[in-house]
């Protein structure tokens, strides 16, 4: 194994990107998983669709691919999207309890999610999440209940699970229909089961970013037939057959053949991937604790998980602001991101919504970020990022100064 | 070719596999495969990658405007097109369409006001728009049907008289010119189709096309298009991006655009002289435009004259697996939720109802070979021969099948 200094080639402060050194990487190295299923696969599916001239709406490679995944989650039905966004906008437009208008989701979650509550005409109550998962529980979700809640979202964080029989059971006892954004969920289980099967209906990402890479696109699990027919019959501007509209307000969130022959490849390379993922981790897992001050969030084993995204808490101890450490990340073509920042409540909205104040999400908001992961992140690489994060904090306190000048020079 | 028998009355049918209504061009699996690998070796599938860059480009110069906008679709690209717009309230439209042009103002926060159409060339009926507008509309989505166009100058006059916006859902128009123009510079925006049923395939996609630089700015931020422009205040974003696997199959396919319309025109020029005799047949031309992408093979069906009703007519095409439709049918205003909410237009629009009783579109395109035109256009010479058998063996049913060539 090749020592961590000698992956670095940077001694001296001047050769920090940020100062003026080179790049430490020419590509770059991205928290997106961006896998690429084996080609042939891919062609083989494509096959499918190129021959029966078949290129959209419902064909045989959205079908097979809904069916494999209902089997993979062990849901009893699987509904394709053209993306995850849209599966998430139909699937709460649907779930939501008619007649009221607030949902409750967690505020430290993905940036789009409160738009895409104002897409449904519902406004967004945003709860705080647990300290140790970063996920809503029913104890943070329960205060946010009241006569209008027409939806709880329940939102997996990227590491691990949110407790999922605890918001089921407040679920019940409230009446209150459950969703679970399961988007960075894709492989795991909870102590319940696999995840998928869950609440009225689960939603997931086909985006190349994601475990399972189709392009774009998206689904939802759900073990009501009722609800499946309805997710179907939606994406597709609410036709049964060619000329008979039986539900209203539909759209055209169709999954393409294309797509789905992509997803299709990747789900075939899914356990494979796993293990890919796993190598990744478990060399940042050895390596990090040489750095002080930054404490790697660790996937629990007790249960099944992809392995995919590295997620990091800075410390009371690392010696920069996250913003700074982002700079000089970045600089260096590491494109890591903080974690879910700003959270949602402090975004403006333009559209109804429940202001909030959350000063446990906001805490957190701060003080995480992402790393590198996924298809481009080598060994070696995974070396040199913890190598540098190493030189960024023995060199602080004459990087401090310095990099405050250079964010303050800009506009 | 089969005998000339029926099969709904029980004979072979006159085509062994089924003929879709179109178009369904798509490139060659050599072109398909080289253009993937591509992909597999770039490894950028999607955010506004290097293919639709290069995809926007190309349409930008091709459609002589300044900013094409590329989507995952043209529904969402409209949904996307009434926020852009900033539109609040009412907004007019025609009810002949498809239900998407509907749906994205439902999903706008939008109510629709149905405007009937002209009997001659379906298009929104300019005049009655006008008498539609009151204080409460802040637009008008005018639907360029069939590769033919709207009243584009007379729409204009009436929208800047009224101080409202006006789009157009261009979803039929991709190719077509007005006057020499080229269709996707009028009005506020223009959003195209690019789905597999329309002359451009993206199996899935459309754009959005405008001159109009700040309403471009929010369209990119409403979609999400990681770079490409800088960030400008909108009310809500969505994901709207078609991905590099789209722009690809897109980008071959506006290669072989010309062909492709070529092939359309002579197949066109085909159903025209076949079906010229016929007697309560009239073949829709497209109107109102230079020139057009004749993707579109619509038919007018009276009853009286031709014999056999329009429903019983696509069922008999169906049992020969020609694969006519009934379109646009119904209309919207007769389509939940509206034919409840809006219940109001069910005596207002009859143009529109008669239209949706009588038209039937034909397939054209890809799928479709110049002695299948030859003998779907026999079949309508002669079914009219044994028109009352046909009608009652057809009285049962309702032209419903498979749902594959929705757009």
């Amino acid at each position: 194994m090749m020592p961590l200094s000698e992956s670095l080639r940077k001694t001296r402060l001047e050769d920090l990107a940020l100062f003026g050194g080179e790049r430490l990487f020419e590509t770059p190295k991205s928290t997106s998983n961006l896998v690429r299923p084996d080609f042939r696969r891919f062609l083989d599916y494509s096959r499918v669709f190129h021959s029966q001239h078949h290129y959209t709406n419902n064909g045989p490679l959205v079908r097979l691919l809904e069916t494999r995944l209902a089997s993979f989650h062990g849901s009893r039905h699987c509904v394709a999207f053209c993306s995850g966004f849209w599966a998430l906008a139909v699937a709460m437009k649907l779930v939501a309890l008619p007649g009221r208008s607030e949902v409750v989701m967690p505020s430290l979650t993905y940036r789009r999610m409160a738009d895409l509550a104002a897409w449904v005409r519902l406004k967004p109550r945003f709860c705080d999440v647990e300290e140790t998962t970063l996920a809503p529980s029913a104890a943070m979700v329960e205060p946010c209940i009241n006569p209008d809640t027409a939806l709880i979202l329940g939102v997996h964080p990227i590491v691990n699970c949110c407790d999922v029989e605890g918001l089921q059971r407040l679920s019940a006892e409230r009446g209150v229909p459950l969703l679970f954004d399961s988007v960075e969920s894709v492989y795991e289980t909870v102590p319940a089961g696999k995840v998928g099967a869950f609440g009225q209906a689960e939603c997931f990402s086909l985006h190349a970013s994601k475990l399972l890479n189709g392009f774009e696109g998206g689904y939802v699990t759900t073990n009501d037939p009722a609800l499946a027919r309805r997710l179907a019959l939606s994406r597709g501007y609410g036709f049964e057959g060619e000329s008979n509209v039986v539900l209203p307000h539909g759209l055209n969130a169709k999954l393409n053949e294309v797509h789905a022959a992509m997803a299709l490849a990747s789900l075939d390379d899914i356990d494979d991937q796993v293990a890919r993922n796993r190598r990744r981790y478990v060399l940042y897992r050895d390596l990090l604790p040489a750095v002080p001050g930054i404490r790697l969030l660790q996937f629990d084993e007790k249960e099944r998980t992809a392995y995919k995204n590295i997620v990091v808490e800075l410390l009371e101890n690392w010696p920069l602001t996250r913003a700074a450490t982002l700079e000089l990340l970045n600089a260096e073509n590491i494109l890591a991101r903080a974690y879910y920042s700003p959270p949602l409540h402090r975004r403006s909205m333009a559209y109804p919504h429940v202001p909030a104040d959350l000063p446990r999400t906001d805490r957190l908001a701060a003080r995480f970020m992402l790393l590198p992961c996924g298809h481009f992140v080598t060994d070696d690489d995974i070396r040199t990022v913890v190598a540098l994060l190493g030189f960024i904090q023995a060199h602080a306190s004459a990087i401090a100064p310095r990099i405050a000048t250079c964010m303050g020079a800009r506009p | 070719m089969s005998s000339r028998g029926f099969a709904i009355l029980g004979d072979a049918p006159m085509f062994g596999t089924p003929i879709p209504v179109g178009q369904l061009y798509f490139p060659s699996w050599e072109r398909y495969t080289e253009a993937f690998r591509g992909i597999f070796e770039r490894q950028y599938y999607t955010n506004q990658g290097p293919l639709t860059r290069i995809l926007e480009e190309r349409l930008q110069t091709f459609l002589g405007v300044r900013h094409a906008i590329c989507v995952t679709n043209a529904t969402i690209g409209l949904m996307m097109a009434a926020d852009a717009l900033e539109l609040t309230g009412k907004v007019v439209l025609p009810s002949f369409t498809f239900i998407a042009s509907a749906h994205s103002l439902t999903w706008a926060g939008l109510e629709p006001v149905f405007c009937d159409v002209d009997p001659q060339t379906h298009q929104i009926d300019t005049r009655r728009a006008g008498d539609l507008i009151d204080g409460g509309v802040s637009a008008i989505m005018a639907v360029n049907l069939w590769g033919g166009a709207t009243d584009v100058a007379a729409l204009s006059a009436l929208a800047e008289s009224a101080g409202i916006q006006l789009y157009f859902d261009s979803a039929h128009s991709f190719g077509c010119r007005i006057d020499g123009r080229p269709m996707g510079r009028f009005g506020r925006l223009e959003v195209f189709s690019f789905h597999a049923t329309k002359i451009l395939n993206a199996t899935e996609g459309g754009c959005i096309c405008t001159d109009d630089d700040d309403l471009a700015a929010r369209l990119r931020n409403i979609r999400s298009s990681y770079g490409a422009g800088g960030p400008v205040q909108v009310v809500r974003t969505a994901n709207g991006r078609m991905s590099e696997a789209q722009a690809a199959i897109a980008l071959m396919s506006l290669d072989d655009f010309e062909a492709n319309r070529d092939n359309n025109e002579r197949l066109f020029r085909r159903y025209e002289e076949g079906l010229r005799d016929i007697p309560g047949m009239r073949l829709v031309h497209p109107r109102g435009v230079s020139h057009t992408n004749f993707q579109y093979l619509v038919c007018e069906i009276d009853e009286s004259h031709f014999g056999l009703s329009r429903d019983a007519l696509v069922e008999a095409l169906r049992a020969e697996n020609v694969l006519a439709r009934r379109y646009f049918y119904p209309g919207i205003h007769r389509c939940i939720p509206y034919d409840q909410e809006l219940s109001r237009y069910h005596d207002r629009l009859p143009v529109t109802d008669r239209l949706c009783a009588t038209c039937v579109q034909l397939p054209i395109g890809a799928l479709v070979s110049p002695s299948a035109v030859d003998q779907i256009c026999d079949f309508l010479s002669r079914v009219r021969l044994r028109a009352r058998e046909i009608q009652a063996c057809a009285a049962g049913g309702a032209a419903s099948g498979r749902a594959d060539t929705t757009e």
